[in-house]
This record gives structure tokens, sequence and C-alpha cells, in this order.
């Protein structure tokens, strides 16, 4: 039976392929309801790896398959980031031999949502578990930090080998129960360090042990830092890295200059986090150096189109992760010339109908109350939600623009803003700026 | 004259963007003209229950809940001293529930602070959704709920249920209110959300106080909640 619905979910693929459909999530979903332990059929390789948490999972993901290529591993991974139990079985299934239900491959590596671990297979299954960090995120669907870490605890064996991101205090209590083997990452203070959180409601600010309030050296942002408890919960790091410097894109890691592929802070936690998985199974410096300084893979591309002779950079942002939100804002801060920036949704979120908005005020919008933001364009159906939070973040309301109907935004940002434009939208509007801008430009070639 | 909000356990009741519920009340009364010291207050800190006018407390994890309560107990006289003397209260997302009988969670039951004959008990299944809530003779509140519990709570409700979830399964109320306690399973920036719930608090405070109350509504938050019932309310 096994081998034929291997069979069976590899040509659900191809028709999927044939009709253009996206066959990353369907076949399984069909599969696993004829056969829902079919994942437990499955001959896995020596290494079956998981990634995880509430952010950085998909980049970490990509950069340890691209360590791990680069050096001759045969990887089968979520390249299309499908992270819940139908994508990661339409993935394993396609890659197995239908005859012995072997996986075709050197290593199985999986970005997992961090509420399908347990779900995906037996928990035994997993040789290696990375958490990236554990922060609010999609609460509608995710519920709260808690939640999610105790929805990873119930998902670990003992025997999986834990690589954890120790800056993060909640994460780091994944160290205090565990059997099988831990192994640590964190960052040691930097130039962009701060010994005062951007705001009071951080995540993990008490100690998960006795419940004192965690005193901070400094953090890198939101709770990610160094800390420690006089009951004695801190973090203890077994790779550290060390002198990120952003502007140059480089740390030290293990007394060796390593390349980052973006110039934000995240890209030092999942270059880290990336270098400290393959280390330890047992790449050596050589080859780790080889393919983060010398076959450098390039960071995912930004859209940038040309609109009335001013570049436009097109930000997808992720609502509802307030920490995944503020990197972006401080991605566009660091360009240091005039602009103006687009911000909005029509709907919270691509996967439910909620439309909870109190995420908003968890994000510090308050950094964009600088002299380089020319105008702010609110856009979508909650526009005035967005404006409401700025203003309550101290940007001067003469700074916002509220654009009702949003065929209109090019001649508004014609007549009212200037500097380059940065579009940071939810997923439903990038495409719809997209063709507006295309539009415009293309009608001014016309009438040129 | 000057109105002073306590924001009660502010690192550990935090959940769902709640310092909006600050923000909204600073500007509701600095639009009147009228100046607020806000102190953020928590575990541990002495609480003087009789300097401030509001209090406010977030929503919390279990974890945090509990710190709270252990916390609480400490100052148990006071704080029900401050709400017998009619100050305001204003506790949102699972807070309220600390105030209750008992709590049960994580397979414990944890004796509450018992000012109020309530109590909640943890749901299978998390309730999640979008509400609309009737109160008094104003137009809809609007909020968005996100918990793991449902409370048994048999008088003194706060809202008449008009779309969304209710204290439990049975209930057609959510939240409780007795003086100006003002307990609702709503999250997040409720006030900043509710433009209007605000003005009503702050006008009562201010004319209790014989301070002038204008009425404002050209702000941005009525925009939004104005925009939000033309989107999603449809009865």
């Amino acid at each position: 039976m096994t081998n034929i619905l291997i069979i069976f979910n590899k040509l659900i693929t191809l028709v999927c392929k044939i009709f253009r459909k996206n066959g990353s999530v369907f076949p399984a979903s069909i599969i696993l309801k004829i056969k829902p332990d079919i994942l437990g059929k499955i001959k896995y390789p020596k290494y079956v790896i998981g990634i995880t948490g509430s952010s950085g999972k998909g980049s970490t993901t990509s950069l340890v398959a691209h360590i791990l290529e680069t050096n001759g591993y045969k990887v089968v991974w979520n390249k299309s980031g499908s992270n819940v139990l139908n994508g990661t079985a339409t993935l394993i299934l396609n890659h197995c031999n239908f005859i012995t239900r072997k996986l075709k491959a050197d290593v199985l590596l999986l970005e997992m949502d961090e509420s399908y671990i347990k779900e995906t297979f037996k928990k035994s299954t997993l040789t290696h578990l990375l958490v990236t960090n554990i922060t609010r995120d999609q609460p509608a669907r995710n519920g709260n930090p808690e939640v999610i870490l105790n929805k990873i605890i119930n998902s670990i064996d003992e025997k999986t080998h834990l690589i954890l991101n120790a800056d993060d205090s909640l994460v780091n209590k994944l160290t205090l129960k565990h059997q099988g083997r831990i192994t640590t990452y964190g960052i040691n203070k930097t130039a962009y360090s701060i010994t005062k959180p951007y705001s009071q409601n951080l995540d993990g600010a008490y100690c998960p042990v006795c419940y004192k309030k965690l005193k901070y050296r400094y953090y890198h942002y939101g709770h990610l830092g160094d800390y420690k408890c006089s009951c004695g919960y801190k973090r203890n790091l077994d790779y550290v890295g060390k002198q990120v410097n952003l502007n140059k894109q480089t740390m030290i890691i293990e007394n060796k200059k390593i390349h980052l592929n973006n110039n934000v802070f995240f890209a030092a936690y999942y270059t880290l986090a990336a270098y400290t998985l393959c280390k330890e199974i047992n790449l050596n410096e050589e080859q780790l150096l080889n393919a983060l300084n010398v076959n450098i893979i390039p960071s995912k591309r930004l859209k940038t189109i040309m609109f009335d002779n001013r570049e436009v950079v097109m930000i997808e942002s992720k609502n509802e992760n307030n920490l995944s939100y503020l990197q972006s804002l401080k991605y566009i801060n660091q360009y240091p010339k005039n602009k103006t920036i687009i911000l909005g949704f029509e709907n919270v979120s691509r996967r439910y109908k909620y439309n909870d908005v109190s995420w908003l005020y968890d994000v510090d919008f308050n950094i964009l109350d600088t002299k380089n933001v020319d105008r702010i364009f609110c856009i979508g159906r909650f526009r005035f939600d967005v404006a409401a939070r700025l203003i309550n973040s101290g940007i001067d309301p003469d700074e916002l623009i509220l654009v009702d109907d949003i065929n209109r935004i090019t001649t508004l940002l014609k007549e009212n803003s200037s500097g380059k434009i940065f579009t940071m939208v939810c997923f439903d509007m990038t495409e719809i700026l997209k063709n507006i801008f295309l539009n415009a430009e293309e009608g001014d070639h016309n009438e040129n | 004259m000057k109105i002073k909000i306590a924001h009660l356990y502010y690192d550990l009741l935090n959940l769902y963007g709640e310092q909006g519920n600050i923000l909204a009340l600073k500007n509701a009364f600095e639009n009147q003209n009228v100046k607020v010291e806000i102190n953020l207050l928590s575990a541990g800190d002495n609480i003087n229950f009789n300097k401030y006018d509001i209090f406010y407390m977030g929503s919390g994890t279990n974890q945090n809940l509990l710190i709270v309560l252990n916390d609480l107990k400490k100052h148990k006289k006071q704080l029900l001293n401050a709400i017998k003397k009619n100050k305001y209260f204003i506790s949102t997302g699972n807070s309220h529930e600390i105030f209750g009988k008992f709590i049960e969670m994580d397979n414990a039951k944890y004796e509450g602070l018992k000012i109020f004959d309530y109590y909640a008990k943890q749901n299978p299944k998390r309730i999640v959704g979008e509400s609309f809530m009737e109160f008094e003779n104003l137009t809809p509140i609007i909020g968005f709920q996100n918990r793991c519990s449902v409370m048994q709570c048999d008088d003194n409700h706060l809202f008449g249920v008009i779309n969304g979830y209710a204290d439990n399964y049975k209930s057609s109320f959510e939240g409780y209110r007795e003086n100006n306690f003002f307990g609702t399973y709503l999250i997040g920036p409720l006030l900043i959300r509710n433009p209007h719930f605000t003005d009503y608090i702050v006008k009562d405070i201010l004319e209790k106080k014989n301070i002038p109350y204008t009425e404002i509504t050209n702000t941005i938050e009525y925009k939004a909640y104005n925009e939000y019932l033309k989107n999603f309310y449809d009865l």
C-alpha cells in the first residue's frame, strides 16, 4: 500500500505541474487521508534535521541546505517553504524510492512550523532540531510564546540533538530537562547592542525557573541578548558569534571571519545557526568557510522597480510578528537618504480570516520618527488603524497620507512625496501596488 | 490637576499590544487639556492604591498570570478598598480571572483573590475570534478574543454579546463590572479601538472631579472605529 501511495503522490504532483497548480502541499493532503501513518513507513537517511522557531527558520534552512549542497551532500529540503504537515509529507514522498521506500538523500532538512513538529512523524525520527527563537507570532493561530514553547517541548524526543539559540531566554528553557545532546549558540555584545529595550513588552522577561525578572547585560533585539537570574539561570554558549559588522557584512565565529549575505542583524543569527548545525554534523572548517565565504549564497533579492524616476523597493512584511516587522522597519531606516514609506494591509493574515490589529501596538514604530522619512502613505482597509498607531508612536500626523483609493496612489506620490520609495505591505497588497506602478510607468512612456 | 494612571504588571501582562490602552487614556485626557501621569509598576513594587485614578492590567501567559496573582495577594486589602472607592480598574485579556474565586489551568487549581464570585477553567480548545459587544447605550464595542479559558460568571456582566464569544458557551454575556471595575476577555488596544468607550470613562472621571468635558470625535481613532464598523459590522 505504502509503495503504491508513493507513486500516487508523485503522479498527483506531476498532474499539478502540468496544470500549473501549486503541487507542493495538495498531493499529500490526499495520501494522508488514505494512510495517515505513511511517514512512519519511510526509511530515512542518517540525518533528519528540523529547523523551527517563530522567525528565521526559512533563512536558516536555506543556508544550511546551501552549505551541505556546496559540499556534495544530497539534501532533500522544503525549498518552497511549505512547512506544515501536508507540504512536508508531499516533499518526503516525492523523494522516496517507491520500491525500497528509502528517502534518496544524505540529509532530510525540514523547515518546520512549530505547531506541526509532532504531527509530522514520530518524535524519534528527528536526529537534530534547531530552534531559532520563540516570540509572539500569529497569536490567533499559535497562541502566546508559552504555548509555542510547550508545543516544542512536547515534540522533542530524548535522543534528538538540540541546537539552540541560547540568546533567547525562552528557547534556553529547553536546556533544563533535555537528556540528549544539546549545542547552544549566541552572539556577544556588538556595536548594535542596547542596554535598555525599545519597549517593555518583551517575551520571556522573567526567569522560567524561579520567576524573578531576568537581568540583561545587553539586548540584540526583542528579548534576545545576554541575561541571567540570581538563581543561576543564564545562557551558556558553545558557539559564539562576535564582532558583527553589518556595514562590512561580517562576523567572527571560532576566530574566523564569516561573510553575512545580508546587512541586517538577523543574518548574523541565521549564519551562526547554520554554522553551528553543520559543524555539529561533522563538516570541517574548510568546508564551512568554502560555502559561507567563497561560494556565497545570494540573499533573497527584494523586488525593485522604477516609478517616476524613483526607485521603489518592495518589502513583503510579515504581520503579527512584531520582531520580524521591526527588523523590516530597521532595514528601511538604514537607508540614509530621503525616503517615502508605504505601509498597510487589506487583511491581517493569509492563513485565517481574523483581523486582529493588536500586534501593531507591539511594534516600535517610533523608529520611523526621523528626518529622513518624508511621507508615510497608509493603504488598505486598515489604513486608519495603521495611521492611529503611527500617530500614537509620535509620528507627525502631517507626515501621513491616507490613501482611500489605491488607484490614486501614483498621483498622490508624485504630488506629495519625495525620495526613494519603500513599500512594506502585506502579501495581498504587494502585487496590486507593483501592477499600479508598472502600469503608471507604461502610461508615461506611451504619452511620451 | 493631574490624572494618575497605574499600568500594573506592565512587563508581565502585555501579550497583545496592551500598552495601546495606556496611550489611548493619555491622549483622551490630554485632548481635554488635562495632564496625565503614568507609572509602570510590577511584581515586588510598593503600590499606593490611594494615589491613582485608574489602574490597568493586560493579558498574560499562564506563568505570568500566576506571578501576578501571588504578588497581588499581598495587596488584596488595598485593592479591595480601591474598588470600593470607585476607582477605575480596567482589566483586559485574561487578567480579570485572578480577581475571582479560582483558576483551573495546566491540571492544577489556583485560589484566586476571591474579590468577585466568578471562576475560570481552562478550555480544551483556544477561543479565538472577533467580537461585537453591547455596552449601555453606546454603539458596539469592537474587539478580539484569544484565550484558553471559559468563565462562570452569574451576575454583574460587563457586556452583552452581539456577535462573538461570551464568558462561556452557554452565556450571552461577557466580562464583569462592579463599581468601576471593568474586566473583559477582549484583548489588545481595546481603548484605542473604541474611542467612544474611552471617552465614556474619561467623561465620568472628569465630571466627578468637576472638570469640564468637551466631546471630540474627529480623531484618527474614531475614523478607524467607523471604518471597522463599515467593513465588518453586518447585522
